[in-house]
């Protein structure tokens, strides 16, 4: 099955199941007569439940062309020639100040890279960033301020943090070549947790293996700890990547879930062989855990092999895939429903978490692990379903 | 009475007990009391504190300079290793080339595998910046540690691949 896998990975193309930004520029554009009609095809074809024809023939006929589209497929997005679709897309390395972006309600929170520059000056997880070289967020685009955090290797740049209680703090970071570990490790009060930012095809799985040995080899890191994968900020990724994590922790041949398409009945997805974790995880989630991480996480839920910590997930078990198109433009569409092991979908509702958390709580590591730890939190080898 | 006085006074200016700090007066009240010798024995304690301080410095410097020279020795192997895989694949290009010269273009089989082998070599692109990125940045010893392991699991799957790959080919030329 993970044979299966692979070669539907490449029939597919770049299956990736990450939450995307859409961008404004696309909903101006539209597509000329002949590549309407060819979106028309794939939707009505290719989507694993066929859109109503009348919302196919109100496709292109006015108005705003990308959000007629996503009324059709909320994931679905049309890249006018010349701009290739950014999800899947990985670039190898670059210069910035090494942490991701995370824009929420409150504002602009940094997520630092192991490792990396803005880790190394000190700034922590989470840190709500006010002003860059002393201009407010306020002013700055998502793409400005994108820019303005990366920029040349050994430049700096001046971030204002402020702290929960109102304080702020300007830290000074040198911009440095930057290239996230693809499975980090976040140590927190002696524990050690495990994140996965991303679900990366062919990679995410072979860097879990290496970190888990290496967790287990550190001897600064206690053998009766339960392993914790944080997955809260996790958009998803590779579908297939996420099926074959899962595999890692159940015996070959379980069935990880089910693939809906337009063609004949749901395809199961086996576990593969190989290389197995013998451990039942603790995975730490949130409203922003989506997708492949969703799916990730609801298999080994529903399997009893994980249990999960934090807040309901996003609710969104489906696949995208691209195709090009005549004028050389792109189309991302849904193309697969993912059913869990109760051939259920998560899509519109998201996973419950095992163990719930208030939202700041569950954006504060420190206060999971302690979760984790106290006697009447969580303890996946003791309780039971249902008495949290 | 003016001797004791200024001895006086320099023990209360100073703790040290070097006869030249004293003044003459203070110097040979040194020399008598025997402070000179107790001065030379604390300077060769500490110089021997010194020289051990000095050679626990140099030891773990020699230390710090293996794990160096064994870390770079790593990621040299780590490279050769690329390397040969990257001269494999380009083999594996010229066996789907010769492939689709013999069963068409259109035969699916052969399209699947320059799929995916357009993908491995993708990987292959992302091993390789990340092999430069381990001994370009200043990563700690923990994340270089942790990273360079990554890249040996992820090397070996993508090794597992190419041979999934090249064994498909040659059913395929059979």
């Amino acid at each position: 099955m993970h044979l299966s896998a692979r070669v539907l990975l490449g029939a597919c193309g770049a299956l990736a199941l990450l939450v995307s930004v859409t961008i404004p520029a696309a909903e101006l554009s539209r597509p000329t007569p002949e590549v309407l009609e060819q979106i028309r095809l794939r939707l009505e074809n290719g989507m694993p439940h066929p859109p109503s024809a009348q919302a196919l023939a109100e496709l292109g006929s006015s108005g705003d062309f990308a959000s007629q589209l996503r009324a059709i497929d909320p994931y679905a997005e049309w890249f006018p020639a010349g701009r290739s679709d950014p999800v899947g897309e990985r670039s190898g390395w670059w210069s910035g100040i090494g942490a991701d972006v995370s824009f929420e309600a409150d504002g602009v929170r940094l997520l630092p890279y192991q490792g990396g520059p803005a880790a190394a000056a000190g700034i922590p997880d989470r840190a709500r960033l006010v002003a860059i070289d002393g201009q407010a967020l306020r002013s700055l685009s998502p793409d400005a301020l994108a820019e303005q955090l990366r920029g040349k290797a050994g430049s700096m740049v001046r971030l204002t943090l402020v702290d929960e209680n109102g304080n702020s703090e300007t830290i000074s970071v040198r911009r440095q070549w930057v290239r996230p570990l693809d499975v980090e490790l976040i140590g927190t009060n002696g524990r050690q947790v495990i994140r996965l930012r991303e679900f990366l095809g062919g990679l995410s799985r072979s860097a879990l293996l290496a970190t888990f040995s290496f967790l287990r080899d550190n001897p600064a890191a206690k053998a009766d700890q339960q392993l914790v994968i944080d997955l809260r900020y996790n958009p998803g990724g590779d579908l297939f990547e996420a099926f074959d994590l899962a595999g890692l922790f159940v015996p070959a041949g379980t069935v990880l879930g089910s693939l809906v398409t337009r063609a004949g009945q749901p395809r199961e997805v086996l576990a593969p062989a190989g290389e197995k974790i013998e451990e039942t995880p603790i995975l730490l989630v949130g409203p922003n855990t989506a997708s492949a991480a969703e799916i990730f996480a609801g298999t080994l839920q529903q399997l009893g092999q994980a249990r999960l910590i934090g807040q309901p997930t996003f609710g969104k078990c489906s696949s995208q895939t691209s195709i090009g198109l005549s004028d050389g433009s792109v189309l991302r569409y849904t193309n697969l429903e993912v059913l869990l092991p109760d051939l259920a979908t998560c899509t519109g509702i998201g996973l419950d978490p095992d163990f719930v958390l208030d939202g700041d709580s569950n954006d504060d590591l420190n206060a999971l692990i302690e979760a984790v730890r106290t006697p009447t939190g969580f303890s996946i080898e003791q309780d039971q379903p249902g008495e949290y | 009475m003016i001797v004791v006085l200024i001895f006086g006074l320099t023990a209360c200016a100073t703790t040290s007990t070097d006869p030249r700090e004293g003044g003459l007066a203070g110097g040979m009240s040194g020399l008598s009391s025997g402070a000179y010798e107790e001065r030379v024995r604390e300077r060769e304690d500490r110089l021997a504190e010194l020289r051990a301080t000095q050679a626990t410095l140099e030891a773990e410097s020699r230390e710090l300079e293996d794990a160096r020279s064994e870390r770079q020795q790593l990621v040299d192997e780590e490279r050769a290793e690329l390397e040969q895989l990257n001269a494999d694949l380009d083999e594996l290009h010229a066996r789907i080339d010769g492939l689709t010269a013999q069963l068409g273009e259109a035969d699916v089989r052969v399209a699947e595998i320059r799929q995916r082998l357009t993908r491995l070599q993708h990987e292959m692109q992302n091993q390789q910046s990340a092999l430069d990125a381990l001994e370009g940045t200043g990563l700690g010893d923990t994340d270089e540690d942790l990273r360079r392991r990554q890249l040996v699991q992820q090397r070996d799957a993508l090794r597992r691949e190419f041979e999934l790959l090249m064994e498909l080919s040659l059913e395929l030329a059979r």
